[in-house]
């Protein structure tokens, strides 16, 4: 296996957990199936658009894709999403709603054609013997380091502890005082952002344009089939074995048959291990 | 006009197909314009290669059998193990669209790539601008009727109490997967029809005519157009069709409003058109009570297996790192009634549980005379003759009870033929009918109520009848008289005796109560911290000063 594939192998599947991470919260925590999460990646993609259609310069481009993302999940969440909490199915069909409604917006805002944007660092760099885009490289730790920092949140913190009530018994956790609406929301919004974040991570190396979020919907939900809800440890192998497989017969076969794979991978893991490889909750 | 309009119906026909699958079963496909593509390629196809008609309607029967294989094969795997429908399904099927778009734009020499497939003429050479309608207007004539047909037969029951309550179904010994299954084959078949149709009308075939934006398109036409309603969908293509046609080139939002009638549809009026028009029409033209029609002596039930000892070996039940059940070792006699006891937690349920096969067991072996019974599909339990009910009455809330009863009598009786027969919806066992006559079960003057609207005592006694209709030789009981009024408990527990000297079976009952327990127990068994504390008698119970222990607060 040549090193670019190894480096090709932890980009995929940094950035898919990325991806996957706030599907997982939300999905996973809520319990809302959201269809529209490739939507927020999409947004997340045009914040470097936004950035430099209003002229403003390029650091700007996180604050713009954190306000724009966040903005779009706030009102979805108070609008729509709060109505679906414990009602899984409706949220799949509104959700589903909402990401057509996202597509439509974006394509009459920007247009239907492809978008590409530059990424703030070029060059390469020389990693096991191969030159690399030192951005993908500066990604990938940026994702390690942040999976990391969110592991001891995870353990730590007073917040992931109330959600964890809040999941295990929503009325118990009202009852001693977690205001699970406040909870719900902020989760709801936060899951989203992280998918923005992906999205503006994943802009410089891909095309824009408004079905883009589809794929990653797919991909994610996947990764947590394979992996199992409720774990970040599970989001991880999931990820892992969804970019990996999909990555090597990519470069191996065809993107087709890695498609075709993962599916297959998916159909047999809801058929064999339908809780996935982890599924205790964390 | 006629040519818009056959275009309509086609996509209308597609979903009715789904409109049968998610608004009976509650199964969402999201990817049916999968079985529309692959159906519109090869009539493609074929249309190039041969125009002779009886060959392309063989192979058209081929391709169509096919492709419900598949589907069923499919849904079915998916399904199983599960007693919900979940997202997992719908994401599936729209992964596999989203394949079939990039295989139909990619494989260029068998589908022409992009620029898609055409040359061809239509089925039988009819004029796609003429005649071709009228054979449109026949498939939905034809699908629309069968739907209707359908909707009168045991089927039709069958799958909304699937949607209901899963779990329930599957205990009366229903595969529920694999009734998702063939509802998921039929919509595939009845969506691949219309993608034949649509390849003759249109002439052309491109990777769009596979692909996830039809797909969402048919699923926006079904839902606004009423999926609970045959015709929903086909009012629903035929109007979004219409307005679509006019209003696209003039209104630039126009994508973005069916978004937006979309989420409501969803969050307001998931009945779509068809019921808003449904309701309009009651108004004025009341909806006459059907009168309840007479009942027919049903078929022997093939549940009542002979008497037999039921023996837990050694079973093990771990979940995660709890250790539920922990090495229970008992053998019941294979006739008489046995009490189950212990405190909460003591792992009661749990044991019901790994007999039906709703848990599996870690393990030893639980064996049903020479039978052995553990850790099978729970849609088995009643074929090895285990009835049973549950600890909060678990029936169809969405049905009346008459419709109730009509599904339980089905229960190890239904046979495949008998699907496509409507007496089934009739039966009426002679045990069943004692039970109702019975002056004091309450059921019998509620039988076209809603179930929903049924107090707490009503629901137990009609779930212990749902329960006992298909005459199981084994009767597992959890907490039956939990939430009766004496009196009620009284003729429960007369109830449950009698039907153990009918039947000459094993009557297995978890119970608090202490006075009941002494009143109907041949044999107690005491469960405690997932061990077996002590099993005899009553008396010999009563006196054990183990059981003692535990009950007055003793630590053991």
């Amino acid at each position: 296996m040549s090193s670019v594939l190894l480096l090709n192998l932890a980009w995929q599947i940094s950035t898919l957990a990325l991806v996957a991470l706030g599907l997982a919260i939300v999905f996973g925590k809520l319990r809302i199936m959201n269809m529209a999460h490739g939507e927020f990646v999409m947004i997340g993609a045009y914040a470097p658009v936004i950035t430099s259609m209003l002229g403003l310069p390029g650091w700007l481009q996180l604050p713009v894709c954190l306000a724009t993302v966040g903005f779009v999940a706030f009102v979805l969440e108070r609008t729509i999403i709060r109505h679906l909490y414990g009602r899984m199915f409706d949220s799949l069909l509104a959700t589903w709603g909402i990401a057509i409604l996202l597509r439509e917006i974006v394509e009459l805002v920007f247009g239907r054609g492809y978008q590409s944007v530059s990424p703030p660092l070029t060059g390469t760099f020389s990693v096991l013997g191969a030159d690399y885009p030192a951005y993908r490289i500066a990604v990938i730790i940026g994702i390690v380091l942040g999976f990391i920092g969110l592991y001891l949140w995870n353990t730590r913190s007073k917040v992931a502890t109330q959600i964890k009530a809040m999941v295990g018994n929503p009325e118990l956790a009202e009852a001693i005082g977690i205001d699970t609406a406040r909870l719900s929301a902020g989760a709801f919004v936060f899951g989203c952002c992280t998918a923005g974040v992906a999205g503006l991570i994943l802009a410089p190396t891909v095309r824009i344009e408004p079905m883009m979020g589809l794929d990653y919907l797919i991909r994610s939900f996947f990764a947590l089939v394979v992996g199992g809800l409720g774990s970040l440890e599970g989001l991880g192998i999931g990820a892992g074995i969804i970019a990996g497989t999909q990555t090597f017969l990519g470069a191996v076969a065809s993107q087709t048959y890695g498609y075709l794979a993962v599916l297959t991978l998916s159909i047999l893991f809801l058929w064999l291990k339908p809780n996935g490889v982890r599924s205790s909750s964390h | 006009m006629a040519y818009q309009i056959g275009l309509y119906l086609i996509y209308g026909i597609a979903a009715q197909g789904i409109g049968f699958l998610w608004g009976k079963t509650g199964v969402l496909p999201l990817g049916q314009s999968l079985f529309f593509g692959i159906a519109a390629y090869v009539t493609a196809i074929t249309l190039k290669v041969d125009g002779n008609l009886f060959l392309n309607l063989v192979l058209a029967a081929m391709v169509l059998a096919l492709i419900a294989g598949v589907a069923f094969v499919l849904a079915t795997l998916v399904f199983r193990g599960r007693n919900e429908s979940g997202p997992y399904f719908s994401l599936i099927t729209l992964a596999l669209v989203m394949i079939a778009e990039q295989v139909a734009g990619t494989a260029t020499s068998l589908t022409g790539g992009f620029n898609g497939m055409s040359g061809f003429n239509s089925l039988g050479d009819l004029d796609p601008f003429g005649n071709f309608y009228y054979v449109i207007v026949a498939a939905t004539v034809a699908v629309s009727l069968l739907l209707f047909i359908l909707n009168r037969l045991p089927i039709n029951l069958i799958a909304k109490a699937v949607l209901d309550n899963e779990p329930r179904m599957q205990l009366l010994g229903f595969p529920t997967h694999m009734i998702k299954g063939a509802a998921f084959a039929f919509s595939a078949m009845i969506a691949a029809m219309a993608g034949g149709l649509f390849a003759s009308h249109q002439g052309i075939v491109t990777p769009t005519s596979t692909g996830f934006a039809l797909s969402a398109e048919m699923v926006i036409l079904t839902a606004v157009g009423g999926r609970f309603h045959v015709l929903g969908p086909l009012i629903g293509a035929v109007i979004v069709g219409w307005a679509s046609a006019e209003l696209r080139g003039s209104f630039p939002y126009w994508e973005l409003l069916m978004a937006l009638v979309f989420i409501l549809v969803v969050l307001k009026a998931p009945g779509g058109i068809a019921e808003l028009l449904e309701a309009a029409f009651r108004r004025v033209w009341p909806k006459t009570p059907t009168p309840l029609t007479p009942s027919v002596v049903a078929p022997p039930t093939r549940s009542g297996t002979r008497p037999a000892p039921l023996r837990f070996e050694d079973v093990q039940l771990k979940i995660g790192v709890v250790r539920i059940l922990n090495g229970v070792s008992f053998e019941t006699p294979a006739t008489g009634i046995v009490s189950v006891i212990g405190p909460n937690g003591a792992g009661k349920t749990s044991a019901l549980n790994t007999i039906t096969g709703n848990l599996n067991v870690t393990g030893g072996r639980i064996m049903l005379g020479e039978v052995r019974i553990d850790s099978r599909p729970p849609h088995n339990a009643l074929g090895n003759g285990i009835g049973r009910k549950l600890q909060v009455p678990s029936v169809f809330f969405s049905l009346s009870v008459s419709e109730n009863l009509a599904i339980a009598m089905m229960a190890g009786r239904l046979r495949m033929a008998d699907l496509f027969r409507t007496t089934p919806l009739q039966w009426r066992s002679r045990s069943l009918s004692r039970v109702l006559n019975n002056p004091s079960v309450p059921l019998k003057n509620e039988l076209t109520d809603p179930v929903q609207h049924l107090p707490q005592g009503h629901r137990q006694f009609l779930e212990y009848a749902m329960t006992v209709a298909a005459e199981p030789s084994v009767l597992l009981l959890d907490e039956p008289c939990a939430g009766l009024s004496p009196d009620e408990t009284a003729l429960m527990t007369e109830l449950v005796r009698v039907y153990q000297i009918e039947t000459a079976g094993l009557v297995i009952i978890i119970e608090h109560d202490m006075s009941i327990v002494e009143a109907i127990s041949d044999k107690v068994l005491v469960l405690h911290l997932g061990q077996v504390l002590a099993f005899d008698d009553y008396k010999k119970i009563r006196d054990n000063p183990d059981v003692q222990a535990v009950y007055a607060g003793g630590t053991k």
